[in-house]
């Protein structure tokens, strides 16, 4: 079990083929790293008893009838299925950059998120949904908890090609409007965008009574600025290029790229809205455990 | 002037400029480093652009002082390795132009002081191969030595170095003085010939390597002479570089022997005489118990102790007596300090069984009132035994002047003699010529004509035997002397001596005498009325005295007064010192002596004070040999081996001139103030410690380049501080 831990790491990720393959090892890592599964148990319902046959999960064994009856029976539970997920992918050409410190791209990051998240919500019996969109709507698969949606949903992720611009407040507002079912709408962009906009869009989404998961999917080279030769800067979503020392002005871009984040996570924080900065160097659990810890929060 | 000869006149180095262009280096890098960046798709470009909008134009700013900083840096090194400033610094090669240096190096004895293991000569002469070695390939070099007289070694460019520096390295320390005023003019010949033979040595650069004596450079004359010096010297700064390299020291201890001489120059065989040395401290120290040693032909024979205070003196005396005729070597040492040289003094002594004197009388009536009777008894009062007698005179009449050989003769002594034939006078003008002494007294035959046609100069053979022409007879009175404050020699030994009866011997008549303008002849004795009573004149190798009145009682009563037995005694001295003289000079004088006959070989060898062997010109004139030899450089005794039929030698003394123990230096303030006012040039005196490495530089030229390095690094400093400030406040 402890070899599934070594998927959450992207430079492992990397070498894989497959969204399905990530997305499964991923789940699959994140579950063997913990001691007690922290999903059993909320999901689903008590519904009755069977009798125990070999091979059963000894901890399901309901111990009070065993101790009245001397006979073995394990608990049944009923699934819940009234949660819904909707996954929103940005795959404007931005979510394509990678710099030399990252194994993933912005998107292929996202990608395994998402798709390791589907995994784990359609396991849990759960409905998930996936929305990619860039200056609009490209796909948008509607939420099913079906298993073999799974299948789907990463065959759409793995079809996108991203090479346009983002328009997020417009497409949040589109899909505010379109998603019915109420649910959790996880967002994984990097929001390079008009932020007002944007936040405009998220609250859509709250205000249809959503609840909202924003993922905040950057490069370290985003965050950090690690440039120290003079270097021609050419801009995606056909922005212009800048030549420039990138020494000089490591400080300003910081500055900007800081007050940019701030400004994100203060608009999302007034929502309500989680807000979870994600480095596509770091593990791929934290997007779990979020969504878990979010999951349980609502459970309760 | 063209640029080139501008920029070598400026930097030691101008070809080092061209690496000025380096200062486009950190332009030249910013620029590539644009051009050669690295390309990256950027996704957060927005905020990028922002960044760039805001700081465009402080990261411009920022960029071009840091250009500024490291051009100027580049250019500031440039500089400081082409070393500007050489016309106002100091040594070292002038740049790539070709230059002549011109080094003169002061030879001066007190160059010999000895403050380390190296006399200063020693130092100087290793500076002056330094130079050579830091020169620049094509430049020439010549040598001067600054003595007295001054000595051109190498006098046209040198070109080979290897040639130039064995020069310097035979170069050997003279024991006189030096001639600052004729080593300038020597200096000017070269310079001027070394410009107009070699037009590619376009700079010019004159070494001074000296202790700056100041007996040497405070003595740049009177009057036009001084005139003379200040022009020259003034001259020899607008053609050439002047650089004075200083290796003296201050306060420099000396003690030395000043003189030593007989007391009485007729030095006969068996008569003891005194030896009398003068010893002076010329420092600042008191001397006490100075070891004095006297060495007669090699042997100690005496020895002293003195004690000298701080530049004072003292004196020695020695009796002696020599037992054998011929030269005598006579030494004086004074225990040694830093500058032996001085420590030393030689004395040469002739001694001979008699003094030989003729005397020529003009009228032999062989009453013993003569001319010449008194004279006779004077030289030799001793005459029942005048085997015994320093002086052996011998009387003859004018008539056989002629028929003597008078080289056989120390001295002659002419008394009242009428008139001289043209032969007599050339026999006379010949004997003084070759180191005889006369003695002329006059009288009432005498024939002042004839005296002035045949032995003032005026015949056609130039034939010069009186130091003064003879006027007209002055008219009968009552006439005494006025020994002039005992100024002369002649008269020393009557200073003081009244009752010797000098100044009241009554003189009834004279000629009167007149001294020629211009001549070197010295009044020695006058009379109360002015005129002059005794002329003398070194004539030749020999020396000439006349008296104005008669030599026996037709005129005076001098021959019965007391004064005259040592005048007469003393006028032979005088007469005979011009031989004892030749044999006793100082350094730089010529050496020389003649005798009578043909040498059978066209040179004469002689023994130097070092030992070695070298040989003198000889000349025959007449029936005289003459020989001489210049190269006196060295104090000491030299040894003349006379040749066949002569087998005895002949000892000369040559000494050092004591005015160069006086080790006193000029202030480098007075030579700039007064010697070589307003003169450009540049006094060094960081060169004394040779072991020190060459600044090229060091240190030299003004430090400027030291100056320039310092701002170097200062802009280093100033660029990586501000490149780390400007870049924590971009990070």
């Amino acid at each position: 079990m402890e070899t599934y831990q070594k998927y959450l790491n992207p430079q492992t990720l990397a070498s894989l083929q497959g969204l399905e393959l990530r997305a499964r090892l991923i789940v699959e890592g994140y579950v063997s790293g913990v001691h007690r599964s922290p999903y059993h148990g909320f999901s689903i319902e008590f519904a009755e008893h069977r009798e125990y046959v070999p091979g059963d999960d000894l901890r399901y064994v309901d111990w009070k009838v065993f101790g009245k009856t001397d006979k073995v029976y394990l608990k049944q539970y009923e699934e819940e299925t009234n949660l819904v997920g909707y996954m929103l992918l940005d795959t404007s050409e931005s979510m394509r950059y990678k710099s030399d410190a990252a194994a993933l791209s912005k998107l292929e990051y996202a990608q395994c998120v998402a798709g390791s998240l589907a995994y784990l919500i359609l396991q849990q019996q759960d409905s998930v949904g996936l929305v990619t969109f860039d200056n609009e709507v490209r796909a948008l698969l509607r939420a099913t908890s079906n298993p073999s949606h799974l299948k789907q949903i990463l065959q759409v992720m793995e079809e996108t090609v991203p090479e346009r611009k983002t328009n997020t407040g417009p497409i949040f507002h589109d899909l505010a409007e379109r998603l019915k079912k109420r649910g959790i709408v996880i967002i994984l962009s990097d929001l390079f965008d008009d932020v007002n906009a944007m936040l405009a869009g998220l609250k859509h989404f709250r205000h249809r009574r959503h609840e909202v998961i924003l993922f905040h999917v950057l490069d370290p080279a985003e965050l950090d600025f690690p440039f120290d030769r003079v270097t021609l800067f050419k801009g995606l979503e056909q922005l212009p290029e800048v030549l420039a020392d990138p020494r000089s002005l490591r400080k300003a871009y910081l500055e900007e790229f800081r007050a940019f984040q701030k400004q994100v996570r203060l608009g999302c924080r007034a929502q309500g809205i989680d807000y979870i900065e994600m480095r596509t160097d770091q593990p791929l659990d934290l997007a779990l455990s979020s969504y878990l810890a979010h999951r349980m929060a609502r459970s309760k | 002037m063209t640029l080139p000869a501008i920029t070598a006149a400026i930097f030691l180095h101008p070809t080092m400029l061209f690496w000025a262009s380096a200062a486009a280096v950190p332009i030249v890098i910013h620029l590539l480093s644009r051009r050669k960046h690295r390309e990256v798709y950027w996704a957060a470009m927005q905020y990028l652009l922002a960044a760039v909008r805001k700081n465009s134009r402080r990261i411009q700013v920022e960029q071009w002082i840091l250009l500024a900083l490291r051009t100027a840096a580049i250019a500031l090194a440039v500089l400081a390795v082409a070393q500007p400033g050489c016309d106002h610094s100091g040594l070292g090669p002038g740049g790539n132009d070709r230059t002549h240096k011109m080094l003169v190096v002061d030879s001066s004895f007190s160059m010999g002081y000895k403050p380390t293991d190296k006399s200063r000569f020693d130092r100087a002469k290793e500076l002056a191969a330094r130079i050579v070695d830091e020169s620049n390939q094509g430049d020439g070099f010549t040598l001067l030595v600054l003595a007295n007289p001054p000595r051109v070694v190498v006098g046209t460019p040198a070109f080979e170095r290897r040639d130039f520096l064995e020069e310097i390295e035979n170069l050997k320390l003279w024991h006189g003085g030096a001639n600052l005023p004729a080593t300038l003019a020597q200096a000017e010949e070269v310079l001027t010939r070394a410009a107009r033979e070699n037009p590619r040595l376009v700079r010019h650069e004159i070494y001074f390597l000296t202790d700056l004596g100041r007996n040497t450079w405070s003595a740049e004359g009177e009057g036009a002479a001084a005139a003379e010096f200040r022009q020259r010297t003034a001259r020899l700064a607008r053609e050439a570089q002047l650089l004075v390299l200083d290796l003296g020291q201050a306060d420099s201890e000396n003690t030395a022997v000043v003189d030593l001489q007989t007391t009485d120059p007729l030095t006969t065989v068996g008569h003891e005489l005194t030896i009398e040395g003068t010893l002076r401290n010329f420092g600042h120290a008191s001397r006490e118990r100075q070891l004095v040693e006297l060495f007669i032909d090699g042997h100690k024979t005496g020895q002293d102790y003195v004690d000298l205070p701080p530049g004072g003196q003292a004196s020695v005396t020695f009796p002696y007596r020599f037992d054998a005729p011929g030269d005598h070597g006579i030494e004086l040492r004074l225990a040694s300090d830093l500058l032996p040289l001085d420590n030393h003094r030689w004395l040469a002594a002739s001694t001979k069984d008699q003094l030989r004197v003729l005397c020529v009388t003009g009228n032999p009536d062989g009453r013993f009132h003569g001319s010449t009777d008194y004279l006779a008894v004077a030289l030799a009062p001793n005459r029942k035994a005048p085997e015994r007698s320093l002086v052996q005179p011998q009387v003859v009449p004018e008539s056989a002047l002629l028929e003597v050989e008078l080289s056989n003769y120390d001295c002659v002594f002419l008394a009242n003699v009428g008139q001289f034939t043209g032969s007599e006078a050339q026999a006379m003008a010949s004997y003084l010529k070759h180191g005889g002494g006369i003695v002329c007294f006059l009288g009432d035959q005498v024939q002042a004509d004839s005296y002035n046609r045949r032995l003032s100069g005026r015949s056609s053979d130039g034939s010069k035997v009186l130091p003064a022409t003879i006027a007209n007879l002055g008219p009968q009175g009552s006439y005494h002397f006025d020994p002039l404050n005992y100024q002369h020699p002649l008269l020393n030994v009557f200073r003081d001596q009244e009752q010797a009866g000098l100044i009241t011997t009554p003189i009834a008549r004279y000629f009167k005498l007149e001294v020629p303008p211009d001549s070197a002849a010295h009044v020695a004795m006058a009379f109360d009325n002015g005129d002059p009573a005794i002329v003398e004149e070194p004539i030749g190798r020999g020396r000439s005295i006349l008296l104005a009145t008669s030599a026996d009682t037709s005129w005076s009563a001098m021959p019965l007064w007391p004064s005259f037995p040592p005048l007469v005694h003393e006028l032979l001295s005088l007469a005979i010192r011009g031989k004892t003289a030749e044999q006793n000079i100082v350094v730089g004088q010529l050496l020389g002596d003649s005798f009578r006959g043909q040498a059978g070989q066209g040179s004469l060898s002689l023994r130097l004070p070092s030992g070695d062997a070298a040989q003198a010109r000889v000349a025959a004139d007449g029936e005289y040999t003459s020989w001489s030899f210049a190269d006196t450089g060295q104090s000491g005794m030299y040894v003349a081996h006379l040749p066949p039929p002569y087998t005895r030698d002949e000892l000369f003394a040559v000494n050092v001139d004591t005015s160069e123990s006086d080790l006193a230096r000029l202030d480098p303030a007075e030579l700039r103030d007064s010697v070589w006012n307003g003169v450009d040039f540049v006094l060094r005196t960081d060169w004394q410690d040779l072991n020190a490495p060459s600044v090229d530089t060091v240190v030299r030229r003004q430090w400027l380049h030291i100056y320039l390095l310092t701002a170097v690094v200062a802009l280093l400093l100033i660029e990586s501080v501000l490149a780390m400030y400007f870049g924590r406040r971009a990070a």
